[in-house]
């Protein structure tokens, strides 16, 4: 993105964002996007773009514990925010992934991180959940590929996995 | 060329006869919870999309488009465009250094202008493209353009635009009328009215089909940078081996071997833009604009801008069908309007030729221009036959009180002949006589219980209110399988593992694990040791993932390849090594012949003395200094001894090829089936239909990956059931301009949208393709659609003539709206 423009002055504002538990600070302009800023400006590029106006979920990040569309929010709205992308999800080696990969969930995979994101909102709150509300909180993440019936099983699975990991 | 000679051609390119070297045994092939290669990278959020890539001082470009459905531009001003901050070059269609037509990619090479000045719809790429810092400020200098437009007549039906008088849609083409009159395809089998002679009954109906579209995920892109005089090209294509034969035509001829393109993870088009005549047109906008300004050059769609291209079958369709009273039919005659169908030959009868013993088979297809956005086939060209499959005999078994089940059985044959001709034919090209329709519909019978379930029309209204419905549809487990492929397999020094080398898009259809599954077989290799990463352009191009040839054309040229590695490293194993004018090192295994040794899991040895082995590893041998061996002035090791120099085994690789010539030429008989029921709740007060179960029956011939068969039912149940119900591009009739491009209102199956998927895979090995497979990617998306009209009927005991399905032609049927 490039500097203001001079003659649609746009305002900038340096804001705070903690990424997957590490700080940024970073002069945005006002109009730009959360999902812009992660994956442009951060190069975090699992927080995808693909509908642009809160219809697909590919763009889902976790800003305070909460699902947010990214491609909704302004940068500027989230300074100070703790946000948790797909990447920070892999780094900790979440059990989403692994029960991702052995359902086979993606097939071009461009909405995958979106879903599995999503998810992990899912069972931050609700550790155990049944396989109607996995499909519930699902329903609003959007799949050309038609992979839906996997994600169920992979969440119910990677809950299980969580289960087990806690009793250890 | 005499019939003779075209049929020894035919044989020698194709496949044709069962294929006659199956392995004894599978250990990878065929076995549940396969890795999959592209799984971790997609779940982690590190697989990069074109769209991703972001290159030091990258520009972005994007196009003026049409705000009219038919118009032309008279002049255009860019200057206020030119001094926004930020735009650093617009080239305009009047630029001098654009020449008048330019090959610019799909199927064949074509010639079209890089940048035109009349529009023949709403959001057309015309006039002008952009480049500058960000996507953003690209897009504001394009409303700063000024263009004073012609605005033209447009006509947006395809039976309007048939009409004397209607406007022309695009008279730059078709001056003469909208009517493709020198494309119009005829399908003639037998004498039809012979056939309606012989009939008890006479049926006859219409449909129309609404335009639908495939939404890729990622939106059209693709980035061209020059290194020097050699293009760097990033592309979002199913086809990068034509994307490189396109570019190496531009601005005088360019060299291959200076083309390098990137194919990296595509975020789906289910065949979409790739096909379109007009494909590589940002490309070549991009490659001017690069070289003007030094920078890498990134082109993009809007997201609105990808929903203008459609799928092909937008038109009205016409039956006449002759059937006995017993649902033995006895000719089909029909007519359709298509609009914007620039492949026509395609046809929308010819699956009662190649699928059934019906003798008498007319059918016409008249292709028109409307000013609508560009069609290709989406996901499949067999679309419109699927509907006329599934149409017809569910019309004749609604009209003669029959099981369709029982209907499809009776018919099932191949060219006009029936199931005893087609088991000897079987039998004579080698393959297992098996019935693989009724294989098919009896599994699929007892998933859904058909038997318990059924009931005839608009009998049955469920506990909640809604219609219970039904349906049935089959036809045969395509593949077309024309094309080409170069795969090569190498074993890497060090560690011995293999790495398959061929440069295609990978889709997402799991066909990169499933290459691996094959060579670890083939090899006697792990599969872990396999590994295949496509988007490299490595000197091979792999068949592209079109018409469902992932496995039937790239699975004999991986195969293949991997059979004459194997000899090779046999060969090698027991020949001498590093040979040098001062002599050479023994055999890995003295004094053995190849056809003493094996190679498995990984490990070469000898069949009569297996603790005689060696790992592959150890006989690739590891990367040392790559020096002669026994070289006098080789370096000292570390005893103080003139060293062996590494490594000592030459470089283990080869290569193979695959052609043929498919179905298309009428080489093949269609010998595997597919099946398919669908249940459904249709409300007779709001006309909405639930989709309640799916039943989906493929008969593969062998399986190779299941995960990814099975990915491809359900997966395809799921577009089908959107393309079959919700989902149709709108367009103002007033203003031609369309309504619904964005993913709000072009509604797309969400997760609930259908209650449950049954997916079921049928072996019966009577696939042309290695093992005896055959294709599954465009199926079942493409017969779904279909098979909602005979389960909403059975609902209600209407036939609704539309698709989509949506809830107005529903209530329409029902007399309500």
């Amino acid at each position: 993105m490039s500097p203001p423009n001079k003659r649609n002055p746009i305002s900038e504002e340096e804001i705070n964002l903690v990424v997957n538990g590490d700080l940024y600070k970073l002069r945005v302009q006002s109009n730009w996007i959360l999902q812009y800023v992660l994956h442009d400006e951060l190069g975090l590029i699992g927080t995808k773009e693909l509908c642009s106006e809160g219809a697909c979920g590919a763009c889902t990040v976790i800003i305070d514990g909460r699902p947010v569309l990214s491609c909704m929010v302004l940068a500027m709205e989230c300074d100070g925010k703790s946000i948790e992308t797909i990447e920070g999800i892999a780094r900790a080696n979440h059990p989403l992934i692994e029960a991702y990969v052995q359902h086979s969930c993606m097939q071009c995979g461009y909405c995958t991180p979106g879903f599995i994101v999503t998810a992990k909102a899912l069972l931050d709150k609700n550790p155990k959940p049944t396989e109607e509300e996995v499909k519930e909180v699902l329903a609003g993440n959007l799949c050309r590929c038609g992979t839906y019936p996997q994600h169920t099983k992979a969440v119910l699975a990677a809950a299980n996995n969580l289960q087990r990991r806690l009793k250890i | 060329m005499s019939s003779t000679e075209m049929s020894k051609i035919l044989e020698l390119f194709d496949n044709i006869k069962a294929d006659k070297y199956p392995l004894e045994k599978y250990n990878s092939i065929g076995k549940r919870g396969i890795y999959r290669l592209d799984g971790y990278e997609k779940a982690s959020g590190v697989a990069k999309y074109t769209i991703d890539v972001q290159l030091p001082g990258m520009l972005y470009a994007r196009f003026l488009t049409s705000p009219y459905p038919h118009a032309e531009i008279k002049s255009m001003d860019t200057s206020k465009a030119e001094a926004l901050q930020g735009v650093r070059a617009i080239l305009r269609y009047d630029d001098p250094e654009l020449p008048p037509v330019a090959d610019l990619g799909g199927h064949e090479p074509s010639s079209e202008p890089v940048l035109k000045k009349v529009a023949h719809f709403q959001g057309e790429e015309v006039g002008a493209i952009v480049a500058a810092d960000s996507e953003e400020i690209a897009e504001h200098a394009l409303a700063l353009i000024e263009v004073e437009w012609e605005k033209r007549p447009f006509v947006l039906d395809a039976e309007e635009a048939l009409l004397p008088g209607a406007p022309l849609a695009n008279p730059e083409s078709y001056p003469d009328g909208n009517l493709y009159s020198e494309i119009t395809s005829i399908e003639k089998y037998g004498d039809v009215e012979k056939g309606f002679v012989e009939a008890d009954k006479i049926i006859e109906f219409k449909f129309r089909q609404g335009l639908n579209t495939w939404i890729g995920p990622e939106r059209p892109c693709g980035i061209f940078k020059w290194n020097g005089d050699c293009p760097e090209v990033w592309v979002k294509q199913q086809r990068p081996h034509i994307c490189k034969r396109v570019i190496a035509s531009w601005f005088g001829g360019i060299p291959m071997n200076k083309i390098q393109i990137h194919c990296l993870y595509q975020g789906a088009s289910f065949g979409g833009w790739s096909q379109m005549p007009w494909n590589m047109g940002g490309h070549y906008c991009a490659a001017v604009l690069a070289k003007r300004t030094g920078r890498a050059v990134k082109w993009l769609f809007s997201r609105r801008e990808d929903f203008y291209g459609g799928e092909m079958d937008e038109g009205v369709y016409y039956y006449k069908v002759g059937t006995k009273l017993d649902g033995t039919i006895t000719a089909i005659k029909a007519g359709s309007v298509v609009s914007n169908q620039v492949l026509p030959f395609f046809g929308f009868v010819k699956h009662f030729h190649e699928n059934t013993k019906i003798p008498h088979i007319y059918g016409k297809t008249e292709a028109v221009q409307v000013n609508k956005g560009p069609t290709v086939p989406t996901r499949c060209e067999q679309n419109s036959n699927c509907h006329s499959f599934t149409l017809v005999f569910n019309h004749v078994a609604d009209a003669l009180g029959l099981d369709p089940v029982e209907v499809a059985l009776k018919n099932d044959g191949a060219d006009g002949h029936d199931m005893i001709w087609l088991n000897s034919r079987k039998a004579d090209m080698g393959f297992p006589v098996r019935d693989s329709l009724k294989e098919c519909i009896e599994k699929g019978k007892a998933a859904i219980g058909w038997d318990d379930k059924w009931h005839l029309p608009g009998t049955k209204r469920l506990p909640n209110g809604k219609m219970h419905g039904l349906g049935f549809t089959w036809t045969h487990e395509w593949e077309d399988s024309a094309g080409s492929s170069e795969m090569a397999i190498r074993i890497e020094r060090n560690d011995g593992t293999a790495t398959i080398l061929g440069c295609r898009a990978d889709i997402g259809v799991n066909a990169e694990t499933a290459y691996c599954q094959v060579a670890a077989d083939e090899l006697g290799m792990r599969i872990q040791d396999v590994h295949y990463r496509p988007q490299i352009d490595a000197g091979f191009f792999a068949m592209t993932p079109d018409s469902s040839t992932n496995m039937s054309v790239n699975g004999f040229a991986i195969r293949n390849a991997a059979r004459l590695l194997k000899r090779k490293i046999l060969e090698a194993a027991t020949s001498p090594r590093g040979k040098t004018p001062l002599g050479s090192a023994p055999p890995a295994f003295p004094g053995k012949k190849p056809e003493e040794l094996d190679i498995k899991e990984s490990i070469i040895y000898e069949k009569a003395n297996p603790s005689n082995r060696r790992t592959l590893a150890e006989f690739a041998d590891y990367s040392g200094a790559m020096g002669p061996i026994g070289s006098p002035r080789g370096e000292p090791g570390s005893t103080g001894e003139q060293c062996v120099r590494n490594p000592l085994t030459a470089p283990l690789f080869d290569y193979a090829w695959q052609i043929q010539v498919g179905a298309y030429a009428g080489a093949r008989l269609r010998l595997c089936r597919q099946a398919h029921f669908m249940e459904v709740e249709v409300d007779t007060e709001t006309g909405g239909v639930d989709v309640v179960q799916v039943v989906t029956v493929n008969d593969v011939g062998k399986v190779i990956n299941w995960e990814g068969c099975e990915g491809q039912q359900y997966g395809g149940a799921y577009m089908g059931v959107g393309r079959g119900r919700s989902e149709e591009v709108v367009h103002d009739p007033m203003t031609g301009v369309m309504l619904n491009g964005n993913l709000l209102n072009y509604k797309i199956p969400t997760m609930l949208d259908i209650g449950h998927i049954n997916t079921i895979l049928v072996e019966t090995g009577m696939g042309y393709g290695p093992y005896g497979l055959v294709g599954i990617g465009e199926d079942v998306a493409t017969i779904i659609p279909a098979l909602i009209g005979p389960a909403v009927h059975n609902a209600i005991g209407k036939w609704v003539d539309g698709y989509p399905m949506t809830p107005d032609k529903v209530l329409k049927a029902l007399g309500k709206a």
